[in-house]
């Protein structure tokens, strides 16, 4: 059905981009929100899901509106960081929205908080998920509804030496989400007596894994983590399990690694742990309500990316709401939104001094190609938010 | 590194490196023939594997799906030179460069409207995913080991083409002299019609037969390019036999490097091709 | 006369004017005094691709790479929390980068046509891997610089680089002395032998000219002013990133180029602004925008054989 959606927003687009929700007769004043979101090259797929996810949170509340006009700017920034400061400065001094609403691309994150930071305008993370967004750079008019690489590999070192692994090979793409990641795998690992053998740094985005998992193989280590998404995500988990090491050598990680891409591993993920702060799965009533929504609205399964776009258009809802459509006043959308609680689909969660989500972390296991949730991994985890002044 | 680890990479290496044949193979006989540089050809590769999954998710059948994949990647190679390359065969480099950098951008687009951007994948065909244990840990897949099979007879076939066929004859007639070719009274025009979409037609069973193997993605093709033109330019332009050397080098040394000097293994293969082209300015094999 | 075409003269007399009041017209508007600026600095990196390209007949598809250098090079060299003059590192920028091409361009020159994009293309990916690899200088996320260099010369105090208005006027500054700086080369007997080298290698040489040398200060001359533009484009948002080292850029490069018209010099500056308002116009369009820009690409290069500055110069002739 990807097909035909992409042909309505081919048709969406060249009948304008610019999409009002609430119709002329209630209107009293118009919102901007900036979409910066890869809708072209690797990362399309997940730009499009938290913009969808975005939209519908705006759609589903528009009776908390208050009236209010919702213009969506939507800009594509190709997961290009190089572009990222340009079109941040276009949303922010042309279009003046009052919030921005991206990246996915860690990369492209920093070029936007070049531009963004401590200026009239309210940024929303829906994914990128490096440390300095809320850490060394954090800033008040930033906010993230994702995660901290840090939060999504933490817990695994815990769950890793609970299951007794002793010695863990690491495995990521040495680029900052990978490497941050695995750290953070190392200090809970280490801490608690594990012993990391072979730290491996694959150059980013090679997916050409045999031989380093043929290394992995002749290492014999107690378990394997590893920080990969996307197509990364794929290759890796298909290679694995090709080389013949699922069965042998357990395959942990950052849920990245099982995340939208169940389709494409096919049986190759069966058995995978993992911890994220996400499952299709969770059961509670949010969750279960957002994804039969999000079905009827797009006609196609939610994810995480979906949830975490859901969450940012959560929080604009919720700041109109409260201030009566007075977003202008930044210092006060800044005041709700830092005391807000987020009736998320992953779960109710607050934020940080950073801006960073305080959520719970879940272990899960891939079974009969779903994300199944073993256990919640850490509850109401924290980011250390290293280095923010905040 | 122990003996067995390293001829399991050494493996590695060859299964890699022959994969890399097959891709380049199609731009190295393009260039060849034609003296035109398709920098669309990695997404061919792309298009030739999305394909495969679309086909295969209808068919069920992975030789099915092969089959019309190839037919249809066989009819874009016709359609697009006889509508565009056609354009270009008095033209500079520079303007074949340009005019397919716009068909790169032309592929991406329709691949995204038609399939969407999700990653795919499909299974290995049943009758072929079993697997071989190499040590206690290690195993290896029978598939790749067809794929290498296949990558062998195909260069088995080109081999054989070039060098026994009336084809191949007009081939190496049109690499050394055009106009030659052309006063003997032979359509010129349609030996490049058929040379080009068998290039383009190789780059997409190259897809077809990763299929099962890799994620596919939106921009895959774009990582191949870039290592199927240091595999032809190090075999020399336009040299089959050239390019099958370079590829079976490059797929080695990649994989040596991945392991043994991992901070500069992505650099590896260009220093290589940059040594090469030093000693040798058109490559290892040229005309 | 330097600008011997009435085209060009008449492209001159209007472009520079224009561009110098648009500040005043776009009344403080900083988005479209930075995107402005941002396409003056590109059309300047286009400008010295086509000096080679178009006036050297040295077809790269490695000119990216010193883009990129230009601004890992000012990281580099630079002190962290402590701004520097703009002149003297403007000086430092091109000296290195210079001295870099010397080597690269030993290298790549001793190739051509074909082998020589390939070449370059494979030099300009080394670099390339090298920075997105590396963990000091952020990998593939790239730096940040934090301060912006002041630009007194002599006491004076010129641009204020943290206002975008100052930033524009200098990017149109450089712009329109990079201009006059390849005219008065090629108006030179140095650009005349470079013309000979193109059209006639043999010739030039068995007229005593070594054919080398001259391809060779070419290369250096046009990588060092493509080392400034990245400097003047790491400058304006505080960010280096390995994608300017990538071969995207410099296809990217290419296409403004031919576009604009090869080896007219100013036609870089065509191509550049009639590519970036192609880009905005489809992507405003639909978020399916790489389809008419491919296609528009394609079009173009089967059409417009002598891009827009050809087509200019035909209309004029023409009347004339």
């Amino acid at each position: 059905m990807a097909n035909k959606n992409n042909l309505r927003h081919l048709m969406f687009g060249l009948a304008g981009s610019a999409l009002l929700l609430t119709p002329q007769a209630y209107a009293n004043e118009t919102i901007k929100i900036g979409v910066m979101l890869p809708f072209s090259g690797a990362y399309a797929a997940l730009g499009s899901d938290g913009r969808n996810g975005l939209r519908l949170a705006l759609k589903e509340h528009r009776e908390r509106l208050h009236g209010s006009n919702i213009e969506f700017i939507e800009m594509d920034t190709e997961a290009r960081p190089e572009r990222a400061p340009e079109i941040s400065s276009a949303l922010l001094n042309r279009h003046k929205a009052d919030f921005i609403v991206g990246p996915v691309h860690s990369g492209v994150a920093n070029g936007m908080l070049r531009t963004l930071r401590n200026r009239d305008t309210i940024m929303i993370v829906p994914n990128a998920g490096s440390a300095e967004v809320t850490g060394a750079l954090c800033a008040p008019n930033v906010f993230r509804t994702s995660f901290s690489s840090w939060q999504t590999s933490y817990p695994m070192g815990q769950v890793a030496a609970d299951k007794g692994y002793k010695r863990v090979v690491t495995i990521t793409w040495n680029y900052g989400m990978g490497r941050e990641s695995v750290d953070a795998f190392e200090e809970s690992f280490t801490a608690a007596g594990g012993e990391i053998i072979r730290k491996m740094l694959v150059p980013f985005p090679r997916t050409d894994f045999q031989s380093y998992i043929s290394e992995i193989a002749s290492l014999q280590p107690d378990a394997v983590f590893v920080f990969f998404a996307g197509s990364g995500a794929v290759q890796f988990a298909l290679d694995y399990d090709a080389l013949g090491l699922r069965e042998r050598i357990p395959l942990i990680g950052s849920g990245f690694l099982t995340e939208g891409t169940l389709g494409a591993q096919g049986k190759a993920a069966e058995g995978l742990v993992t911890t994220l702060h996400y499952a299709d799965e969770l059961d509670n009533p949010n969750n279960v309500k957002f994804r039969e929504l999000y079905k009827s609205e797009y006609n196609r399964d939610a994810d995480l990316y979906a949830v975490q776009g859901y969450d940012a258009g959560l929080m604009i809802v919720e700041a109109i709401d409260q201030l009566q459509g007075k977003v202008k006043d930044r210092q006060a959308v800044i005041e709700v939104m830092r005391n807000m609680t987020v009736p998320s689909p992953r779960g109710d969660f607050t934020f940080s001094k950073a801006h960073n989500p305080i959520q719970n972390v879940y272990l899960r296991e891939v079974k009969d190609g779903v994300n199944r949730v073993i256990d919640v991994a850490m509850p109401a985890l924290e980011d250390p938010a290293r280095g923010c002044n905040m | 590194m122990t003996t067995s680890l390293f001829f399991i990479q050494l493996i590695n290496g060859l299964q890699y490196g022959l994969l890399l044949f097959l891709i380049a193979s199609g731009l190295t006989l393009v260039f060849g023939v034609m003296g035109i540089l398709n920098l669309a050809h990695g997404s061919m590769y792309m298009v030739g594997a999305y394909l495969a999954w679309y086909f295969f998710t209808h068919t069920d059948s992975f030789l099915l799906s092969a089959i019309i994949s190839a037919v249809i990647a066989l009819s874009i190679g016709i359609l697009v030179e006889r509508t565009l390359i056609r354009q270009l065969y008095h033209r500079n480099h520079l303007d074949q460069v340009l005019l397919t950098i716009g068909m790169i951008f032309v592929f991406n687009a329709l691949q995204s409207l038609l399939w969407g951007n999700d990653p795919q994948g499909i299974k290995v065909p049943d009758l072929l995913s079993g697997s071989i244990p190499l040590t206690d840990t290690l195993s290896y897949p029978v598939y790749r080991i067809f794929v290498a099979v296949i990558c062998i007879l195909l260069a088995a076939a080109l081999y054989y083409t070039i060098n026994k066929t009336r084809l191949g004859m007009l081939i190496r007639a049109g690499e050394s002299n055009r106009e030659m070719v052309e006063c003997l009274g032979i359509n010129i025009s349609r030996l490049y019609t058929i040379v080009f979409a068998i290039g383009v037609m190789l780059a997409a069973i190259a897809g077809v037969l990763s299929a099962p193997m890799v994620s596919i993605v939106p921009g895959m093709g774009e990582h191949v390019l870039i290592a199927c033109f240091v595999v032809v330019v190090i075999g020399g332009m336009g040299s089959i036999k050239g390019a099958f050397v370079a590829a079976l080098l490059v797929g080695i040394v990649d994989t040596f490097a991945a392991v043994l000097l991992p901070s500069i293994a992505s650099m590896v293969v260009y220093i290589l091709m940059a040594l090469i082209l030093l000693v040798k300015p058109k490559g290892l094999f040229s005309n | 006369m330097l600008f011997q075409k009435r085209s060009e003269r008449l492209f001159i007399w209007i472009f520079f004017p224009l561009m110098l009041m648009m500040p005043l017209f776009l009344d403080g508007n900083i988005f479209y005094i930075n995107k402005l600026s941002s396409i003056l600095i590109f059309a300047l990196f286009v400008m010295s691709l086509d000096y080679l390209v178009g006036r050297c007949g040295l077809i790269t598809l490695g000119h990216a790479m010193f883009y990129g250098l230009g601004g890992y090079i000012f990281y580099i060299i630079a002190p962290q929390n402590e701004a520097v003059n703009f002149w003297v590192y403007t000086f430092y920028i091109c000296v290195i980068s210079a001295a870099i091409a010397l080597i690269v361009g030993f290298l790549v020159l001793r190739t051509s046509g074909i082998y020589m994009i390939m070449i370059t293309l494979a030099i300009a990916q080394m670099f390339f891997y090298y920075f997105s690899d590396s963990m000091e200088f952020g990998g593939i996320d790239g730096v940040f610089l934090y301060l912006k260099p002041e630009t007194s010369f002599l006491g004076i105090k010129m641009f204020d680089l943290d206002n975008p208005t100052h930033f524009y006027y200098l990017c149109l500054f450089s712009l329109f002395n990079t201009l006059v700086f390849f005219k008065v080369i090629m108006a030179s007997k140095f650009g005349r032998v470079v013309d000979a080298t193109r059209e006639n290698p043999e010739r030039t040489t068995a007229l005593g000219y070594n054919v080398f040398v001259f391809r060779l200060a070419s290369y250096v001359i046009a990588s060092a002013l493509g080392a400034y533009a990245g400097y003047l484009f790491s400058m304006q948002y505080g960010f280096v990133n390995p994608s300017m080292l990538s071969w995207q850029t410099s296809g990217t490069a290419l296409v403004m180029l031919i576009l604009g018209g090869m080896g007219s010099i100013y036609g870089a500056i065509l191509g550049t602004f009639a590519y970036e308002g192609l880009h905005y116009f489809f992507e405003h369009l639909t978020e399916h925008w790489m389809l008419f820009m491919g296609s528009a690409i394609i079009l173009m290069v089967i059409l417009l054989k002598k891009g827009i500055a050809g087509y200019i110069e035909k209309l004029l002739e023409k009347r004339s």
